[in-house]
């Protein structure tokens, strides 16, 4: 079986890929501590130490409150960790910025504005001019197979429309990095494999750097180049897995394949074993 | 600690604008924060004024007890029964945007000055909300609450008793406390426009006879009747519904 | 909406006004009520016609639509000035909160004595007492609906490359608009109320003033015509606010 990692091949912490491409993004130490409503301290995070190549798909996977959209939004720039810092292209991240582009889970389209509107926000934001702007916007929606939607309301349309919306929105303003929490997560079994293979279409245009949070070992697979397994809280890196499947994928051929099938079994059984390893004193 | 000091904080704070303001205007119809409070004992002090008070709250009590005593089961009713609430629906739409102290000259034309007719007007004032948000919170009853009481052998009256109401209870003194807020206003507004008695009364008949003063003591009075009668109700109310989550309806002010 | 479902809307909304018009005439009618005090409705509507076609209560209705747009326009302002500052600005919002918590119990109303004797007996005055009532709601539903805006909308506007300066205007303040407009509407009826009540109480113009002056002089039919104006005001204006309204929040889902 060519790829397959057995347990004891996988490796913890940093992962140096195969070719040497630049890191892209480097989470060093992190580790992070919310309050919760009961003023008690909760440790989401412990200890994280990542790195992730340039143009690598790299999906989080991990139970509900293990703390991986934290990490992602620490990665955005949107939570300040309480300890360790992250980095871009060896420069700390500060904050949220056009070089890290995020889609989630709740869409969070701007109701007041149209389809058209929401994407064209951030080119405009950027001051391209108007005219150009609008083209890019009409293209972007085209090719996520938005056309003929550009004056709808956020609220007239159906989840897996709104995701694409959401995902135009984002492209538009060119992102090195994209941070994608759950984005499907919402939406209803058969629009998200359509949701998925439009993204792995999108995504091999540029091949941008992605990071992926899900909780499903399938579509964690299916989309990655590298699996980043994690614990329940406190969220530690239990397993990086690679995923050495050839590209493009295609659903109905991946399904087929008995390394696909593989590999989710063998993630499926680590976090087994890892529960249990857990659960016993 | 700071949290709960603030309200008094903010008091003596606005105290403190109007003494420094009143001293830089020199007007002398404007009095200063220190000479209307130091008017506030005489004017307590004086049976006559005593007696408005008395008069005003009085009223206030009846009207809102009575309305209250009405508006609830008609809200209640009325959520719950379709036709009921559309009898009443129209009606009640109608009559709210008149402001009910406005109605007073008429009523008076009616009922002559006195008791009766600012009575009436506060209970109209009270009315109106608690029925609005009896009815709403009746509306969002859960039916599956009732099917399970129903199930349990309560009748009609008793589900409205024991399973309705309560549900609905946060909402009703929502509004009421909405309804309480108007009684007041109404209360001085019609003593300030049928001059009688009360303490729209005597606020008015100081102006009239120069006594600034008193004026400004007796908006002090007032104000604190105000904040006092609120704040008295929210902690009932909180003390009630301490199950319920918070509501956000029409703030009323931060809570 | 399709013509048939607003067409049964209206034809709903007239007939409990036609009913209290009928109720109203079968009173006079049946002689429940004599004629001196309260006059058939016929009589009423052809002196409404009759004044709304005279110049003197045109200008009537002038000043006080004056006052209460004026009144209205500062307590908007200001309300949902403050309340998106209190909203995003920690420091501003512990001064805020304490001062809002204890004037907003307070019966503004009680407060105009002082506003006659700071600013006279004209159109200020009257102007001031509408901002203060209405600027409450504004402010605070202002402030709930800044306070409550989805925290991904500011994380995804922030990674298009929004500066923080800018989210204040591009993100908060679209996103509050539903909030801040119920504020507003709830601001407009206390606005026509208060316009009313406070040149009722003391004024030389306005419609509040005509209906005083129809009562000392015991003019029924006069007394009803303002009353009636008032309500009709406030009607056409809330409309007006609904249609601004829905045209702003059109890509809002209704709630």
């Amino acid at each position: 079986m060519t790829g397959l990692p057995s347990r004891s091949e996988a490796r913890l912490g940093p992962v140096t890929a195969q070719k040497p491409a630049a890191a892209m993004i480097e989470i060093d130490h992190v580790s992070h501590v919310f309050q919760t409503s009961a003023r008690q301290d909760h440790l989401a995070l412990s200890d994280i130490s990542l790195t992730v190549a340039d143009g690598a798909f790299v999906s989080i996977l991990g139970p509900s409150g293990c703390g991986k959209s934290t990490l992602l939004y620490i990665v955005g720039g949107f939570v300040q960790p309480t300890q360790g810092m992250a980095k871009m292209k060896g420069k700390a991240i500060r904050g949220p910025g056009p070089d890290r582009g995020p889609v989630f889970q709740e869409f969070a389209l701007f109701p007041w504005k149209t389809v058209l509107g929401n994407v064209m926000y951030g080119p405009r934001q950027q001051g391209v001019k108007y005219a150009d702007a609008e083209t890019q916007s009409r293209a972007l929606l085209e090719m996520v197979g938005l056309k003929g939607f550009e004056n709808f309301y956020p609220k007239e349309l159906s989840g897996g429309m709104k995701q694409r919306v959401a995902l135009a929105r984002t492209l538009a303003y060119h992102p090195e990095v994209l941070l994608m929490d759950e984005p499907f997560g919402a939406l209803d079994a058969h629009t998200r494999t359509r949701l998925q293979n439009d993204l792995l279409n999108i995504w091999e245009r540029d091949r941008k750097t992605v990071l992926f949070v899900t909780h499903s070992v399938e579509e964690a697979v299916f989309l990655s180049d590298k699996v980043v397994m994690m614990t329940r809280a406190p969220g530690r890196i239990r397993q990086i897995v690679d995923i050495d499947l050839p590209r493009p994928r295609r659903r109905t051929e991946l399904l087929l394949d008995p390394r696909y099938q593989e590999y989710v079994v063998e993630i499926e059984r680590m976090f087994d074993d890892g529960d249990e390893s857990e659960l016993r004193p | 600690m700071m949290k709960r000091a603030a309200p008094f904080l903010a008091c003596i704070g606005l105290l403190l604008v109007w003494q420094l303001a009143s001293l830089a205007l020199k007007n002398d119809s404007f009095p200063t924060a220190l000479e209307a409070i130091r008017a506030i004992p005489t004017i307590l002090g004086d049976k006559d004024s005593l007696i408005n008070f008395a008069a005003s709250l009085r009223r206030m009590a009846i009207g809102f007890g009575v309305a209250v005593a009405l508006s609830i089961p008609l809200g209640l009713l009325m959520g719950r029964s379709r036709a009921v609430a559309s009898f009443f629906n129209p009606l009640l739409m109608v009559i709210y945007p008149v402001p009910k102290a406005a109605l007073m000259p008429i009523i008076m034309l009616w009922l002559g000055i006195g008791d009766l007719a600012k009575t009436l007007v506060i209970f109209l004032g009270v009315s109106l909300p608690v029925i609005y948000h009896s009815f709403a919170g009746a509306r969002a009853v859960e039916e599956k609450m009732l099917w399970s009481g129903a199930a349990m052998g309560l009748s009609a009256a008793q589900r409205m008793i024991r399973i309705v109401l309560p549900a609905a209870l946060p909402e009703i003194l929502t509004g009421c406390r909405t309804g309480l807020v108007l009684a007041l206003i109404t209360m001085i507004t019609s003593e300030m426009i049928a001059r009688q008695s009360g303490a729209g009364n005597i606020l008015f008949n100081a102006l009239d006879m120069g006594q600034y003063d008193t004026v400004f003591a007796m908006i002090i009075i007032v104000g604190a009747m105000g904040i006092g009668l609120d704040a008295l109700f929210e902690r009932m109310r909180a003390r009630l519904v301490r199950w319920s989550e918070p509501q956000f309806d029409i703030p009323l002010s931060f809570s | 909406m399709n013509t048939r479902a607003i067409a049964s809307d209206l034809l709903l909304g007239v007939i409990p006004i036609a009913l209290l018009v009928a109720v109203w005439q079968a009173l006079v009618s049946f002689g429940y009520a004599p004629v001196t005090l309260l006059p058939p409705p016929g009589q009423v509507f052809l002196r409404m016609v009759q004044q709304l076609l005279n110049t003197t209560y045109q200008q009537e209705i002038a000043a006080t639509l004056f006052r209460l747009f004026a009144g209205f326009s500062i307590a908007v302002i200001l309300g949902v000035t403050v309340g998106l500052a209190a909203a995003v600005n920690p420091a501003i919002n512990a001064v805020v909160r304490p001062i809002v918590r204890v004037l907003a119990p307070l019966p503004k109303v009680a407060l105009y004595p002082a506003l006659l004797l700071l600013v006279g007996f004209g159109h200020q005055s009257k102007i001031l007492l509408v901002t203060f009532d209405a600027l409450f709601p504004i402010l605070l539903s202002t402030y709930y609906g800044a306070s409550t805006v989805e925290q991904k909308l500011i994380w995804s506007a922030m990674a298009a490359g929004t500066p923080r300066r800018e989210i204040l205007f591009k993100v908060v303040l679209p996103a509050a608009a539903p909030s801040i407009l119920t504020g507003c509407r709830i601001g407009l009826v206390i606005s026509c109320i208060v316009v009313f009540l406070a040149e009722m109480i003391t004024s030389t113009d306005g419609l509040g003033h005509v209906l005083v002056t129809a009562a000392r002089t015991f003019q029924a039919v006069d007394m009803f015509v303002p009353l009636i104006t008032i309500s009709l005001l406030g009607l056409i204006l809330n409309g007006l606010l609904e249609l601004l309204r829905s045209y702003l929040l059109r890509g809002f889902p209704e709630v």
